[in-house]
């Protein structure tokens, strides 16, 4: 997932101790106060925003129903909170020899409404998101399996998924386009959830009813009011419900804020009126951690931030556009920005990934162009000269909706301008959509902020689907041979092989610099005084099933 | 000046205002004064005046002249000094970039004053020619000003500047320091006339009924020349303070567009552009001098300028002429 | 003064066609995709593409788009937002909260503005006036977003005077903080506005002769001065409605309140134009209806001033 527009900012584990030492005093004595949640009921208030599609699982591709989303439904997957998997729906998932085709079989398992869930749930579902006729936006994630265009709609129109076939109600094979050896760490993500026969009306279509009010198979169902626009959603423990993230509390509130506000919600957290905000607001950085009404946590976290230079940009293509990189890569002080305008929320980052994954590591080969050195920035920006003379000005396009961003990027050309000599400035855009456009249309003439945050917790999430020849999200139409190939042969690689092979991989990123690595953003949260259970999952959410009060 | 004591049961004219003495003191030969001329007679003695000249004169001169008040380059900024403590040389500290705050005040002084400056002008030409009109002549021209104007006032001015200004950076990507001027100036005029239009026909309605017009159209004075030699001059002066708190308003404005991350652009050195890059410190409570600074100077040049506003207005202001 | 109020709402139509089209020309001029938006800024495939603009009208030409808009706003019937919600309900839901917290920080505007100016200008250049002049302009030059977060750091967290945030559940007592951040950004006009016209009125000769008559000062002050002066005053206040709810965009934000103006900046920034213009088609609707009791009022204050 691209980093959204709630920019997540955040540095170092730090749990606070008062959390700690709340939690041993026992409970019974902290009933008291506290208006939103009803402190005391054991109903978890959780920062929210309005969903800005239908609660379906193949139509929502933005946190506000997501998040939701996530815990009104199962997947053949469910993830821990370290990222590994565990089989929910599934009873198994078997490869072949060639890991190209996937048999799943399925545990009894039933919707809130009482109907089995079955293979057909699921496939008819991936068919449904998948054709694009019925304008899903979550077609991208099924491209991986056979039948399906780049984009992961259907080919030719079809209303299914000729990758997809129904073996007996409890079983299904998926058939995949290239041998992928951590396909199942793919099927916990929401696009791949299952949709109840319920949902459909005569035609096929699924009802704007459903939309509004799901029926789904996971470990919370919507209460009686259930999702209230712009206001919030509510759900109670599905009393069926025999997954692994059986509930703790009595049910979850997402309470919208107008706008996305951070620094609204926060406030809130002082006064005790919401339990959990998933991400600090920049105001709040320099303090929360010393804020006496909240509970605060700071860890690392698994987005990446990077800015990209297209080749295409006048003075950045070959060698001296190679040379250049690195002179700027080495202009910045990334230890120094992140102290002085992150407050240590974010972590120097040391490579193209997340330190938060499996097989992660910092001493990737060639990462030393990470590192500060005025004076080999100056003597490679001296280099590329000889070969072309600089000219014009370097900019940075950021977009202005995102919280910090102005901060860092005034930083960061702060920084190239004064090691290189050269201008330099950032470039803003009001919205990420107006950013987003120049960049897809390659309109855009500088230099723009990137970023990702995976999908699913694999090394390779970070790499393929951004450096790899004509790669969706391949900004920069980077394109190396020699890094398709290693990407390509750490898909069906496994254990140490795999991370060597993702480690040459990086170290070619780091000779040519498709995209210049800038940090790690940290997971940021403020709770309310008495919740606990609270704890970053990979995807810098809490485990929401976790959480009591 | 007027003399009313509270509790003053009853007036009796001061004698200086007694016409007796005045027509024994007539001299016949005068020729009747430029009403330009006797109102800067007037100006010429007010404290009010010299005060607010003097405040603008100050920002002007760091306008034109910023090294006199400065040594420091706005834009070189060394993260080594966030937020570090004022030392010699740097008599407010550093921003959270590691800019010279003061420094950076003194050269920011440029773009705000422009953008409040030309966006009141513009404003207020517009604002009066089309109220004055709306007012003088009513009947079809008054609805046909009135609604005109009413399509860009209805339209709220914040929206609309988000809008505007979103589209102009597009159309024009490539602009120096006049043409980022520009952008905010123009979206900001053009929802903003409006309002002055509306005061100055509000304000020409009332006036034009009043016994003096009658009596210049009754000695003959043409319908152009009552608008122009009796109502306008008359109908001025709420609009003066009118525009002159608005120019703080609009200097202000930009400061909330850059809040949404539409006023002027960031290499742009302004008030509105520290002001909400400082922002972020209100809840932490430290650092206040980086937004406490800008927004001083912006306050203090408001301040200069509804002076002046003021001062202007009394010596136009015909009612309050006392020889 | 029936047919005049006729008249003039008669002529709110061509004020309404005006509007909605600039915004359209506007928002359509305006960079960036809607659909990059409404997909996430994932990839997006050709025929998904196609369909959703076909769904929301994206690609029709302007003018055909605006002629259906125009249409459909007879009847009310204002599409769907890219949520899915009826744009109608959401402006149902969102537009009570912020006319109650303009009209409120409008009556706070009114009442603090005009006895403060007052005095203020009966008292010219003495010390109530100098100070009132300081003030004023004090909070005139702090933007609304830094009053808006110092108050709620000060009177919600720190003293716990009043709830820090309004929410879904909005009531008056809860809007009274946000209603006071929005007043201040036009009190100090209003101060200025009313001090000035007093000031001025005090000198007129109708206000002379009240006095020569021998009426006592207070009833000179109230009947003559007072009512004289409000002329330019209530064109100021009562016009401002409309942007007090437009300026709503940052206090809602701040204090997190479901309102009209966080809708419409957020289908801004969305890109949804039938979004954003019918919200501003009934912003536009308060605008017109409250210009015209300007009017009205006109005359009730100023005699001379006749409608036929």
């Amino acid at each position: 997932m691209r980093l959204t527009r709630r920019t997540r900012l955040a540095g170092v584990a730090m749990i606070a101790a008062a959390s700690l030492t709340l939690a041993a005093c026992g409970g019974g004595s902290d009933s008291e106060g506290g208006s939103g949640g009803g402190s005391g009921d054991n109903v978890i208030t959780v920062y929210g925003t309005n969903p800005q599609n239908p609660l379906i699982p193949t139509a929502t591709n933005e946190v506000g129903g997501g998040d939701p989303l996530n815990n009104l439904f199962s997947g053949l997957t469910a993830y821990n909170s370290d990222g590994s998997t565990v089989n929910e729906v599934a009873e198994s998932i078997e490869p072949n020899d060639d890991k190209t085709l996937w048999t799943v079989k399925l545990k009894p398992w039933k919707f809130t409404d009482g109907t089995d869930v079955t293979a057909e749930s699921f496939v008819k579902a991936w068919n449904y998101g998948a054709n694009a006729a019925n304008k899903q936006l979550n077609n991208y994630f099924f491209y991986p399996i056979e039948g399906t265009d780049d984009n992961g709609n259907t080919l030719d129109d079809a209303t299914e998924i000729s990758g997809l076939k129904v073996i007996d109600p409890t079983s299904f094979t998926i058939k995949l386009k290239k041998p992928e050896s951590d396909f199942p760490l793919r099927l916990g993500y929401s696009a791949y959830f299952p949709v109840p026969d319920a949902a459909y009306d005569s035609s096929g279509k699924i009802t704007k009813a459903y939309g509004e009010r799901p029926i789904g198979n996971g470990p919370y169902q919507l209460t009686k009011s259930g999702w209230e626009r712009n206001k919030q959603i509510a759900m109670e423990p599905n009393p069926d419900y025999t997954g692994s993230h059986k509930p703790e509390n009595k049910g979850l509130v997402f309470k919208f804020y107008a706008g996305g506000g951070t620094d609204a919600a926060y406030t809130d957290v002082q006064s005790n009126n919401l339990d959990v905000l998933d991400q600090v607001p920049p105001s709040a950085l320099k303090t929360f951690e010393k804020d006496s009404k909240i509970n605060a946590f700071n860890e690392a976290g698994s987005n990446f931030s990077s800015f990209t230079i297209p080749e295409r940009l006048k003075h950045f293509s070959g060698e001296e556009g190679q040379l250049r990189r690195a002179a700027i890569s080495m202009a910045i002080n990334r230890k120094l920005i992140t102290e002085k305008i992150f407050n240590n929320t974010r972590t120097p980052a040391t490579d193209f990934t997340s330190p938060v994954l499996d097989g992660w590591t910092k001493d990737v080969p060639g990462n030393e162009v990470l590192q500060y050195n005025a004076d080999e920035a100056k003597k490679k920006w001296a280099e590329a000269d000889a070969i072309s003379k600089w000219d014009g000005s370097f900019q940075l396009a950021f977009n202005n909706d995102g919280a910090g961003n102005k901060e860092f990027a005034d930083a960061v050309t702060n920084q190239i301008s004064t090691v290189l000599g050269i201008d330099s400035s950032p470039k803003p855009y009001p919205t990420f959509d107006e950013l987003r456009k120049e960049v897809t249309d390659r309109t855009i003439k500088t230099a723009f902020r990137t970023g990702w945050q995976a999908d699913y917790p694999s090394m390779l999430n970070y790499l393929g689907p951004i450096y790899a020849t004509k790669a969706g999200s391949n900004d920069g139409d980077y394109s190396n041979k020699q890094f398709d190939n290693l990407i390509s042969e750490a898909s069906s690689a496994e254990g140490d092989a795999r991370y060597d092979l993702i480690s040459q991989a990086q170290t070619l990123l780091l000779t040519d610099l498709p995209a210049v690595p800038l940090w790690y953003q940290n997971a940021t949260a403020a709770t309310s005084k008495d919740l606990k259970g609270f704890e970053f999952n990979w995807q810098q959410k809490p485990d929401y099933y976790k959480l009591t009060k | 000046m007027s003399d009313i004591r509270p509790g003053q049961e009853r007036y009796v004219a001061p004698i200086d205002e007694t016409p007796l003495r005045a027509i024994d003191a007539v001299n016949v030969d005068a020729v009747p004064e430029n009403q330009w001329k006797e109102a800067w007679k007037r100006l010429r003695t007010s404290v009010l005046f010299w005060l607010a000249t003097g405040i603008l004169l100050v920002i002007a001169a760091m306008i034109f002249f910023p090294s006199l008040f400065t040594g420091a380059d706005p834009k070189s900024a060394d993260l080594m000094n966030s937020f570090s403590p004022p030392s010699d040389g740097h008599p407010f500290g550093y921003t959270q970039q590691g800019a010279d705050v003061w420094a950076r005040t003194v050269h920011g002084a440029r773009a705000s004053v422009a953008v409040g400056v030309l966006t009141t002008i513009i404003v207020a030409v517009l604002g009066i020619i089309t109220g004055a009109i709306a007012g003088f002549y009513g009947g079809i021209v008054d609805t046909l000003i009135s609604r005109f104007s009413d399509i860009f006032f209805s339209i709220p001015l914040l929206l609309a500047c988000i809008v505007v200004i979103s589209v102009l950076n597009n159309t024009f990507p490539e602009r120096g320091f006049w043409g980022s001027v520009f952008v905010v100036v123009a979206a900001l005029s053009l929802f903003a006339w409006p309002q002055i239009t509306r005061q100055m026909r509000g304000a020409v309605l009332e006036i034009k009924n009043l016994e003096f017009v009658d009596a210049a159209t009754a000695i003959g004075a043409s319908k152009m020349k009552n608008l122009r030699r009796h109502i306008v001059p008359n109908a001025l002066a709420p609009v003066i303070v009118a525009s002159t708190i608005s120019l703080g308003v609009f200097i202000v404005a930009e400061s909330s567009l850059s809040f949404l991350g539409l006023g002027l652009p960031a290499n742009v050195v302004s008030w509105g552009n520290d002001i909400s890059a400082a922002q972020s410190q209100v809840r932490s409570g430290q650092n206040l001098q980086v937004m406490f600074v800008p927004a001083a100077a912006l306050a203090i040049t408001v301040l200069g300028f509804i002076l002046l506003g003021e001062a202007v207005r009394e010596a136009l202001d015909p009612k309050a002429r006392k020889k | 003064m029936w047919w005049y109020v006729g008249k003039r709402l008669l002529q709110t139509i061509p004020v309404f066609l005006g509007a909605t089209l600039i915004l359209f020309i506007l928002l359509k001029l305006r960079p960036g995709d809607p659909i990059l938006n409404l997909a996430g800024n994932k990839p997006v495939s050709q025929e998904v593409r196609d369909a959703l603009a076909a769904q929301y009208h994206l690609d029709d030409p302007l003018f055909v788009q605006w002629l259906q808009f125009a249409k459909n706003a007879i009847t009310l019937n204002f599409g769907e937002t890219f949520a899915g919600q009826p744009v109608f309900d959401l402006i149902k839901q969102t537009f009570p909260v912020t006319v109650v917290l303009a009209v409120m920080a409008l009556a706070i505007d009114a009442i603090l503005g005009i006895t403060l100016g007052t005095i203020a200008g009966l008292r010219r250049n003495g010390w109530f006036d100098s100070s009132a002049l300081v003030v004023s302009l004090l909070l005139l030059s702090v933007p609304i977003f830094v009053v808006g977060f110092v108050m709620q750091l000060v009177f919600g967290v720190k003293l716990g005077w009043v709830e820090p945030t309004v929410g879904p559940d909005w009531n008056i007592g809860k809007l009274l903080l946000p209603a006071i951040v929005l007043a201040i950004a036009n009190f100090a006009y209003t101060i200025r506005l009313t001090r000035t016209s007093v000031a001025e009125n005090l000198t007129a000769d109708h206000v002379r002769t009240a006095r020569a008559k021998g009426l006592s000062n207070g009833l000179v002050v109230r009947r003559h001065v007072l009512r004289n002066s409000l002329v330019p005053v209530v064109t100021y206040i009562g016009i401002n409605l409309g942007s007090l709810m437009a300026g709503a965009i940052i206090t809602e934000t701040i204090f997190n309140i479901p309102g009209i103006g966080n809708a419409a900046y957020t289908a801004i920034q969305k890109g949804e134009t039938s979004t954003v213009v019918a919200i501003v088609t009934f912003m536009v609707l308060v605008y017109v209806l409250m210009s015209l009791l300007v009017d009205l009022i006109y005359a009730v204050l100023d005699p001379r001033i006749r409608y036929v």
